[in-house]
């Protein structure tokens, strides 16, 4: 399975992963309660910069950024043809410098660490009796493990489209996913329950 | 270990995959053999509650697999036929350190537990890798550490040596013969099954033999080689 997370010794890798969650969190609201291009553009520009702490390559920051891109430049430009140039600058910026933070920190967490400091967020609702607090730490954190898996499966359909001289056709490529993704979903919630990861009491 | 059948039947969508059964699983070393579909791993599946019975009633070492499914589920642990689906988080570290986490130990005894079913199997290095960078051998043994951290008594094995090269396949085969765990050990590997206490034979949902290894094997050779 690959993984967001990128080995390292960076300040971000050392600082507490609530920390940088809870600093991403402040600087996401920011980023929205902020209309200025030219102020979301340096923010971008900033998450950019920080990627140099991770010493990866452009070519693999891209390949990080890539699914995220697409989004964000459909986003941007709907926005600008339905409310002008400049929301759909500030659309622009605003979602690529989110990506780019939120992928800093997902490059410098490991999902365990994910997963206990947002166990430790939940408690106080596992006091209330609404939720188990590792259920819900359990569940962001396999989301996240997840993402870079179900790239990986999309990209192993679309090669065997081309091993078979068949070009990718939108449903030829989702329904196979979605199977694929599904049957391996079963198959880690079984080894979760035969782990005894999730316990009943 | 002390697994017992208590009248058990399993049917899936109107199918029966397990007939009525009654059976005791006790010894040290279990092997479990059949065609492809003929009910293996979902009998083996019953003993960890993955699968439960839709008739009669699974207890291992006292424990019912579905009243008492946590208690039941401490007793084993379940290695799958693709330990790829075994190893939940990327980093073998913390991934082994998740069932101890769930059961709230301090983190400093997680850190020990980890550390010393890494040295166990002698992986110790590969503590801080990640699973898709680790070999077929290196991933059973990854797996077989994830599942033995929480120390069970029995380890159920699904296939353990399926799509392994010959180097390691003999590495898990004697991993397998020194575990000082109980095992059941479903496998199409006659070699590898020959070397342990008893074989059960399952065929069309039913146990067709249980006996020797030599005389199981000899019977599951008769019943189809040479036959289309």
């Amino acid at each position: 399975m690959r993984s967001l997370h990128i080995d390292g010794d960076s300040v971000l890798h050392r600082l507490p992963a609530g920390v940088k969650l809870a600093t991403l969190s402040v600087i996401s609201l920011a980023l929205f309660m902020i209309g200025n291009p030219a102020f979301l553009a340096g923010a971008a520009l900033v998450g950019l910069a920080g990627h140099t702490l991770l010493r990866i390559s452009a070519a693999e920051i891209w390949r990080r950024m890539r699914p995220f891109a697409l989004i964000v430049v459909v986003v941007a430009l709907f926005t600008a043809v339905f409310n002008g140039t400049t929301e759909g600058l500030i659309a622009l910026f605003r979602l690529a410098a989110l990506a780019l933070f939120a992928s800093l920190v997902t490059a410098t967490t490991t999902t365990g660490d994910f997963i206990d400091v947002i166990t430790r967020a939940a408690m106080p609702l596992e006091r209330l009796g609404i939720l188990k607090a590792r259920d819900v730490g359990l569940s962001i954190g396999l989301v996240i493990r997840f993402v870079p898996e179900i790239l990986s499966r999309y990209e192993v359909i679309r090669d065997a489209h081309y091993a078979r001289g068949l070009k990718p056709r939108p449903v030829s490529l989702i329904v196979p996913l979605i199977i694929t993704t599904l049957r391996s979903a079963d198959e880690i919630a079984a080894a979760i329950d035969a782990r005894g990861i999730r316990r009943q009491k | 270990m002390d697994i017992h059948f208590e009248k058990v039947e399993v049917r899936f969508e109107g199918r029966t995959v397990i007939h009525p059964l009654d059976l005791t699983i006790s010894g040290r070393r279990i092997g479990i053999i059949g065609l492809n579909g003929s009910g293996k791993t979902t009998l083996a599946r019953m003993i960890n509650g993955l699968v439960k019975p839709s008739a009669g009633r699974v207890t291992v070492n006292g424990f019912d697999t579905v009243e008492k499914q946590d208690e039941a589920r401490g007793q084993s642990g379940f290695i799958f036929q693709n330990p790829q689906n075994q190893i939940i988080l990327p980093l073998l570290r913390e991934d082994i350190a998740l069932g101890l986490k769930s059961r709230k130990l301090p983190k400093q005894e997680v850190t020990a537990a980890v550390d010393a079913i890494l040295h166990r199997f002698g992986i110790s290095h590969l503590g801080d890798r990640r699973a898709h960078e680790l070999s077929g051998g290196e991933l059973q043994l990854a797996a077989l550490a994830s599942v033995l951290v929480t120390e069970p008594k029995i380890l159920v094995m699904d296939e353990p040596t399926n799509q392994l090269d010959l180097k390691n396949r003999n590495l898990v085969e004697r991993t397998i013969h020194t575990l000082p765990e109980d095992v059941i050990v479903i496998s199409h590997d006659l070699d590898l099954v020959a070397g342990l206490d008893r074989v059960l034979l399952v065929h069309e949902g039913r146990i067709a033999a249980d006996g020797e290894p030599g005389e199981v094997i000899g019977q599951y050779r008769a019943m189809h080689e040479g036959k289309d």
